[in-house]
């Protein structure tokens, strides 16, 4: 398409505004309240244009290109126009220091700016240097004011962690409203008042922790001026450096960018125009991980038990001592746990290290509970392989998603940016859980499935969709013929009794999954979290392939996939964890080697134990020897994320202290062992190595990797698919009159190595309720326990004292915590269950009772 | 009531409520809409209700209870049929004896009837002139039809242009004669109707809108409230036609929620066309279906704005949006969208009724029918007048208006609300359609219409309509939020006598701004009561910053007040009601202002008798004079 801009004929492309054509093509439009991530919104009013043959003026941001329109956006007029509009902006914003002759001469006040109490210019101004409407101002050449200021003093919003909220500076643009109204889907903040007293705030004036905010920070990014800073940098001034990298804190791998001063981490905020996460990142990404690095815990020197006590040690020391003790076992007495938030290079030297030079098969990790794992299992009983790659953009291309048990719009919020996207563009959202989550309220139907019944249900609706004619046929595909004899030993008549859910809700489910395609199942860890998970998974699976959706496992750790896909040949040799406790509590495991954080050992500790990790925990006061390894921003390598994607992680700064990276020590331990073999140089060259070993990664190269190319994990083109037999058993997890209440363990994703985020930070603290025990209105009132009030919950296995706090999202007759692996049993919910007795892990719904006090 | 599924029920169903009718004796209409039960018609009721019963009058003597007629200087009020007799300003305390003088004995009591001037009475309705010169074909059903009533409706031919339409026409006819009778949108800016609907039938959507913009907002301007709250129906049939005409499947009509009657009313009516079949599938038995659903703003003056309505509508802030795209194409929930203001409605049917012939013969060349405005201000028949386009101001100012109230000069017309503007004395031969008033500088807007005499000062005026829109402005363009502030600040500087010579071009270049960048109407028609004061009063202007005097004798910072020691005869009134205690003087000895302790809240010169007058008002030069003698005398 051809326009005419300023006489200058441009080509462009249909559905793009003026603006944009324009900035293509390097013409100067001034523009506010514009920006790439949303609509337009057309408040500013600064990028009026004329077009020929119209009456009046344009915004650019809004108008959009038609062939052979022509645009003028630099008549008199215009500048004239702008120049007034500029001036009403300013008159209400501080702008003392725009129009100062000798505002390069301020350089002594700008020291002082921490004590400024007000913002009365640009130099107490965060912002200052990095601020859009100084560009503005400076574009368009203001020399004078026309108009006396009038300041709106407000107060600064300090109650909120993170960031601050300054109205003074607020220009009223609307990007943050808009962000997270039309991107984030949360809704936190609003326009409230109008007139000259409109301002950007939350309903009733709450703070933004009460009226939902998830401090994805996406507001403070997309802000042109100093109205929303973050507060731990607010003072820091412009960075000097930015270094891409990934965030290494779940599953997704945002694409963070990480600004430095003086080679120190100032702040970190999501890369534009990333493939995974687009712009946008979560509270951990965006404020945590600077703490995180910086973190008081982080152990700087290595340490060595002496007489009992612990000390710190140079490297030397350490590392013979670590050596000689690891002498003195039997391989077979010797377990090797490692991480799946260790990078693909680490895990693979560990594995290496654990095999070769303590010749160990005793080799663990959580993987053991991951969904993948699951999946794996089943494929292998029935000769499939599933497929484990997806994009997550895919799915705002679903007409059905199909989400089990998880919340992930705190869990995972880029997924639930892509499941907005979708709601956005009419795509219905099925959720089959029986709490409440933020996410519900886009929901087409909650499916409030009976706790431990989620195979049922899913097999309830084959039977249905099965039972219809439809233009899904399935039935050519392996194991059907199974698939339906499996479903026929499920009596509709007794649907409701066994799911809790009406068969109009179920029937309503189904035909939404027949008629609306294409449907993406998602499931995550609460899934395989319970003593019926294969079937769980099994059934699911089945309902999938029945209904032709996608089906998309999602993992929790950044590395996890990464993990699964490095051990997926030897994954059978491999012991499962609770196994290895076992054998520990048994005596037949005497020395265990810790790279990530584990259920307290507690009283049951081995012989020896050592701990390579970066910060402090339960486990490592216990060890024998603790080395100090450096965070993700002190080294590089490489993360496999949930879809499968390998990216590359860069160094950020120089390591703290004495702390070295994983490669380096475990390499130094093996020469000090005496083996020579495993002699690291640097992440690339062990690539190399995983290259040749693994098939999955033979695409992964670094040079590829550093060009922004999308590379994922090798699959099976064609990957064999078929039905799973499913026992269909109508039982479900029982309540007694013992153990009323069930209780759901949510076991908190929000660690790093062995720190806990959740309570370490007390920001991210406020947006966790994990320390309480919640449960609904009326279950308080029924066991007249008030808000705040201290209960016991007992359960077959211990019992465990915490505070009540009553809240909306948990369903009545269960109750819900959360709890982290290295918690000390006597303070944690973990002494409710056991981690040696089942292969599984099931903290979903374990009968407890609550008793108050004690 | 059943469901009626042929268009010759409908028939039927009129006569059979026209033969129930004829059994009463006489019929006593009560108007009683918001501004009648404001003034007490509640009482008045009861009290006939009370009396009837008492004397057991029922079943001779029917009670009407309608909505406001429009005369709203003499409510509350009632008409006796059929003779026609009107009664103003009544009180429960009357009731009786109308019933035993006029009722029983058919007997005129003088002291209610209508007093047109000193002596002159006018008993029957008809031929007072506040109704007589008026044409009232979309009110005059207000006089008729108790509006919770929908057989009242059906027997005045209500729906009968719905069966016309459904049963006779296509929609692309309805739209042609639509477009023939010439009729333009009521709600302010005049587009022509039938184009619009054009526009929204040929938008390709199966699912398409239609809405009725009851978001009257204009401070003094009800003509839209009397509409739906005396005769809902109307409005009902005009959807259902356009509906039908346009191809929509859903309506809404959206009604502030500071009309809780009319809300009552319209979701009266909705229920009451449901269960007759007007509403809902299969509509009279064709194959057309179609519903409405009411809904209540939340009480912002931009909601009145098409896209901030659809907004709100949407459950959403209403903040207009940059068209295009239109609401025709792209409107609720992104479908294609017809609004049209509740007056426009109410033509619809009465143009089918009658034909597009006819009603193109009423008004100008350019803009026909008739118009409603609420006439208010300074003027004796405050009221609603319906009159027909092209009539003259003067007209509308001394023929029904009655003129100007104490007999003061006439100053000012300020039309189409806060967003219109004021037209001089000179102008008053201008005849009232879209492009003449748009020429003058103002609008015709919803049809507000206020008064002003010449004790008015025109840059309080634009001060006073200006902090309106300024308020009222949603917040979310620069011109309209920031520049509006910034001409209040100038303005309010004006008047308080700080205003500086160059603020009058600044004021002029703001408005001008603020006029061609704001993003919707409001912020655009905001500056129009400051550009046309500007225009036809830049003297007043000029007094207030020059001379620092106000003209009319308004601006408080710019006036004394003064006792002139020759008129007082001491009689204390102005001491004793004085609140700042400013006033000294004895008994019978001229009083005294205390300049230095005066909060100028203009007590003494409201209270001083009209005989006495000793309280004057100064400004500019005069009232330096007087503050100099006042301190000179003080030392």
């Amino acid at each position: 398409m051809k326009v005419r801009i300023n006489g200058k004929e441009i080509e462009t492309g249909e559905k793009k505004t003026v603006l944009e054509a324009a900035r293509e093509h390097g013409i100067y439009i001034p523009s506010l309240c514009d920006h790439p991530y949303l609509t337009p919104f057309g408040g500013c009013r600064l990028c009026l244009v004329e077009i020929k043959g119209r009456r009046g003026y344009f915004p650019s941001c809004s108008t959009f290109v038609e062939e052979g329109m022509e645009v003028r956006t630099d008549s008199n007029a215009i500048r004239k126009l702008r120049k007034m509009i500029l001036n009403l902006i300013l008159s209400e914003h501080p702008n003392a220091c725009l129009m100062c002759s000798e505002k390069h001469n301020c350089e002594e006040q700008k020291l002082t700016i921490r004590k400024a109490a007000e913002v009365t210019g640009c130099i107490f101004c965060p912002k200052d240097g990095d601020c859009e409407l100084q560009e503005v101002v400076e574009n368009l050449k203001m020399k004078k004011l026309d108009f006396p200021s009038l300041y709106k003093e407000f107060n600064v919003e300090k109650k909120d962690p993170f960031f601050d909220r300054n109205n003074n500076l607020c220009i009223l643009c609307g990007r943050c409203v808009r962000i997270c109204q039309d991107i984030r889907g949360v809704s936190a903040i609003s326009f409230v008042y109008r007139g000259s007293q409109t301002a950007v705030g939350t309903v009733l004036d709450k703070s933004l922790v009460d009226s939902g905010c998830q401090f994805c920070g996406a507001c403070v990014d997309v802000c042109p001026t100093g109205a929303l800073v973050e507060r731990a940098v607010k003072y820091e001034g412009m960075s000097d450096r930015e270094v891409k990298t990934i965030c290494p804190l779940c599953s997704i791998g945002c694409a963070i960018e990480a600004k430095l001063k003086g080679g120190k981490l100032i702040s970190l905020h999501p890369s534009r125009g990333s493939a995974v996460n687009q712009g946008q990142a979560c509270v951990k990404g965006r404020f945590l991980i600077r703490d995180i690095v910086y973190n008081p815990r982080r152990i700087l020197r290595p340490i060595v038990r002496k007489e009992g006590r612990l000390q710190e040690v140079c490297w030397d020391e350490a590392l013979e001592t670590a050596a000689d003790c690891l002498k003195k076992y039997k391989c077979e007495e010797i377990a090797f746990l490692t991480s799946t938030q260790a990078s693909c290079e680490e895990n693979f030297l560990f594995e290496k290290f654990a095999r070769e030079v303590l010749k160990t098969e005793n080799i663990a990790s959580t993987l053991s509970f991951s969904p993948l794992y699951f999946l794996k299992d089943l494929g292998r009983e029935n000769y499939f392989e599933p497929s484990l790659n997806f994009k997550i953009k895919d799915i705002s291309k679903a007409k059905t998603i199909f989400l089990v048990g998880e919340d992930v719009a705190l869990s995972h919020p880029i997924i639930w940016l892509e499941i907005f996207k979708a709601i956005r563009k009419g795509a219905r959202l099925i959720v089959v859980s029986p709490e409440e989550f933020f996410l519900n309220r886009y929901a087409s139907i909650q499916l409030k499935v009976k706790p431990g019944a989620d195979y049922c249900l899913f097999g309830y609706l084959s039977k249905i969709i099965m039972d219809q004619q439809n233009r899904l046929d399935v039935s050519q595909t392996e194991g059907y013929e199974f698939f339906k004899g499996d479903l026929s030993k499920l009596p509709m008549s007794r649907a409701f009794e066994i799911t809790g859910i009406d068969e109009e809700d179920l029937k309503k489910t189904a035909q939404i999954l027949i008629e609306k395609t294409p449907s993406i199942f998602i499931f995550g860890a609460n899934l395989v979290r319970s003593s019926f998970a294969n079937v769980n998974v099994a059934s699911l699976w089945n309902l999938a392939l029945q209904t032709k959706a996608e089906f998309f496992p999602f993992t929790s750790e950044s590395n996890e996939r990464g993990l699964f896909e490095l051990y997926r040949s030897s994954l059978d040799k491999n012991k499962m964890l609770p196994q290895i406790f076992r054998d520990i509590s048994d005596g037949l495991i005497k020395a265990v080697y810790l790279t990530s954080p584990v259920p307290y050992l507690g009283k049951g500790k081995p012989e020896f134990l050592m701990v390579q990790d970066s910060f402090m925990d339960n486990n490592s006061k216990e060890a024998d020897i603790i080395l100090p390894v450096t965070t993700h921003a002190e080294t590089e390598g490489t993360f496999v994320n949930g879809e499968g994607r390998v990216q590359k992680f860069n160094k950020l700064i120089e390591p703290i202290g004495e702390a070295k990276p994983d490669c380096w020590v475990i390499s130094e331990l093996a020469r000090k062992i005496g083996y020579k073999d495993l002699d690291f140089k640097n992440p690339s060259e062990t690539m190399k190595e995983i290259r040749k070993a693994i098939p999955g990664f033979k695409n992964v190269y670094y040079s590829r990797l550093e060009k922004g190319e999308e590379v994922f994990i090798e699959e099976e083109k064609n990957p064999k698919k078929g039905f799973i037999p499913v026992k269909y058993k109508p039982v479900y997890v029982r309540t007694s009159k013992e153990y009323p209440f069930l209780l759901s363990l949510d076991y908190s994703r929000d660690y790093y190595r062995n720190l806990k985020l959740s309570q370490e930070f007390k920001g991210f603290r406020l947006m966790r309720n994990e320390r309480n025990i919640n449960i609904c209105r009326d279950d308080a009132k029924k066991l007249k326990v008030k808000d705040g009030e201290s209960v016991t919950l007992y359960s077959s296995f211990g019992k465990f004292k915490r505070f009540i706090a009553v809240s909306d999202s948990v369903p009545e007759g269960i109750v819900k915590t959360g709890f982290l692996w290295n918690e000390d049993p006597d303070f944690s919910p973990a002494s409710l269950i056991s981690f040696s007795s089942p292969e599984k892990l099931p903290l979903r719904f374990i009968p407890v009772r609550i008793e108050r006090g004690k | 009531m059943e469901k009626l599924t042929l268009p010759q029920q409908l028939n039927d169903l009129k006569k059979r409520f026209l033969s129930q009718r004829s059994l009463l004796k006489k019929i006593i209409v009560i108007s009683s809409g918001t501004c009648g039960q404001a003034s007490g018609s509640l009482e008045i009721i009861k009290a006939f209700n009370e009396e009837l019963s008492r004397r057991n009058l029922g079943s001779s003597v029917g009670i009407k209870i309608t909505g406001c007629h429009g005369f709203c200087e003499m409510e509350p009020n009632i008409i006796i049929y059929p003779e026609g007799i009107f009664y103003k300003k009544l009180k429960p305390e009357n009731v009786p004896e109308i019933i035993d003088k006029t009722i029983i004995k058919d007997k005129i009591i003088p002291s209610l009837v209508y007093e047109y001037e000193k002596g002159h009475r006018i008993v029957r309705i008809e031929e007072i002139p506040f109704y007589k010169k008026q044409m009232r074909l979309l009110m005059q059903n207000n006089l008729k039809v108790d509006p919770e009533s929908i057989e009242d409706y059906i027997a005045l031919d209500g729906y009968q242009a719905l069966a016309k339409v459904l049963f006779n026409m296509t929609g692309k006819e309805v739209i042609k004669e639509i477009s023939v009778s010439g009729l333009r949108g009521r709600g302010g800016a005049g587009f022509p109707t039938g184009k619009k609907w054009e526009v929204c039938r040929k938008a390709n959507s199966e699912i398409k809108y239609i809405v009725c913009n009851a978001d009257e907002g204009d401070p003094g301007a009800y003509m839209d409230r009397s509409l739906l709250e005396g005769n809902p129906h109307s409005i009902i049939e005009g959807m259902i036609i356009g509906a039908y005409a346009i191809g929509a499947v859903e309506g809404y009509i959206y009604v502030r929620k500071e009309y809780p009657l009319a809300v009552k009313h319209v979701k009266i009516a909705l229920e009451q066309a449901r269960k007759l079949g007007f509403l809902g599938k299969s509509i009279l038995g064709s194959e057309f279906q179609f519903d409405i659903n009411a809904v209540q703003g939340a009480g912002a003056f931009v909601s009145g704005e098409e896209t901030s309505l659809l907004a709100s509508i949407e459950g959403r802030r209403p903040f207009p949006r940059q068209k295009p795209p239109f609401p025709a194409q792209e409107g609720l929930w992104g479908k294609p969208t017809n609004i049209n203001n509740v007056e426009t409605w109410a033509n619809i049917p009465l143009i089918i009724n009658k034909g597009a012939g006819w009603y193109s013969r009423i008004g100008t060349k350019k803009s026909k029918g008739t118009k409603i405005f609420s006439l208010v201000g300074k003027i004796k028949n405050t009221g609603l007048v319906e009159v027909p386009m092209g009539i003259k101001l003067k007209e509308i100012i001394y023929d029904v208006g009655g003129g100007i109230k104490s007999n003061k000069e006439f100053k000012a017309i300020q039309t189409g609300g806060p967003s219109g503007g004021c037209i001089p004395a000179e102008m008053l031969d201008l005849p009232v359609d879209y492009e003449t008033l748009s020429k003058a500088g103002s609008i015709m807007g919803s049809g507000g219409m206020i008064v002003m005499d010449e004790d008015t000062c025109m840059v309080d005026v634009a001060r006073y309509f200006l902090s309106f829109t300024q308020e009222e402005s949603c917040g979310k363009c620069v011109p309209c939020r920031v520049g509006t502030r910034q001409m209040m600040e100038i303005l309010t500087r004006i008047t308080q006598g700080k205003g500086e010579e160059a603020d009058i071009k600044i004021l002029e270049d703001l408005a001008k701004t603020v006029n061609i960048a704001s993003l919707c109407g409001l912020g655009q028609t905001a500056p129009n009561p400051v550009l046309t004061t500007l225009r036809y009063f830049r003297d007043e202007y000029e007094a207030h910053i020059k001379e620092k005097s106000c003209p009319a004798l308004v601006c408080k910072d710019l006036i004394v007040y003064y006792i002139e020691p020759e008129k007082c005869i001491g009689c204390k009134l102005c001491l004793k009601n004085c609140p700042a205690g400013a006033i000294t003087g004895e008994k019978k000895k001229p009083h005294v202002i205390n300049q230095d302790l005066c909060i100028k809240c203009g007590a003494c010169f409201d209270i001083c008798p009209p005989k006495i007058m000793a309280v004057s008002k100064y400004t500019g030069k005069s009232k330096e004079k007087i503050l100099k003698k006042f301190s000179s005398r003080k030392n």
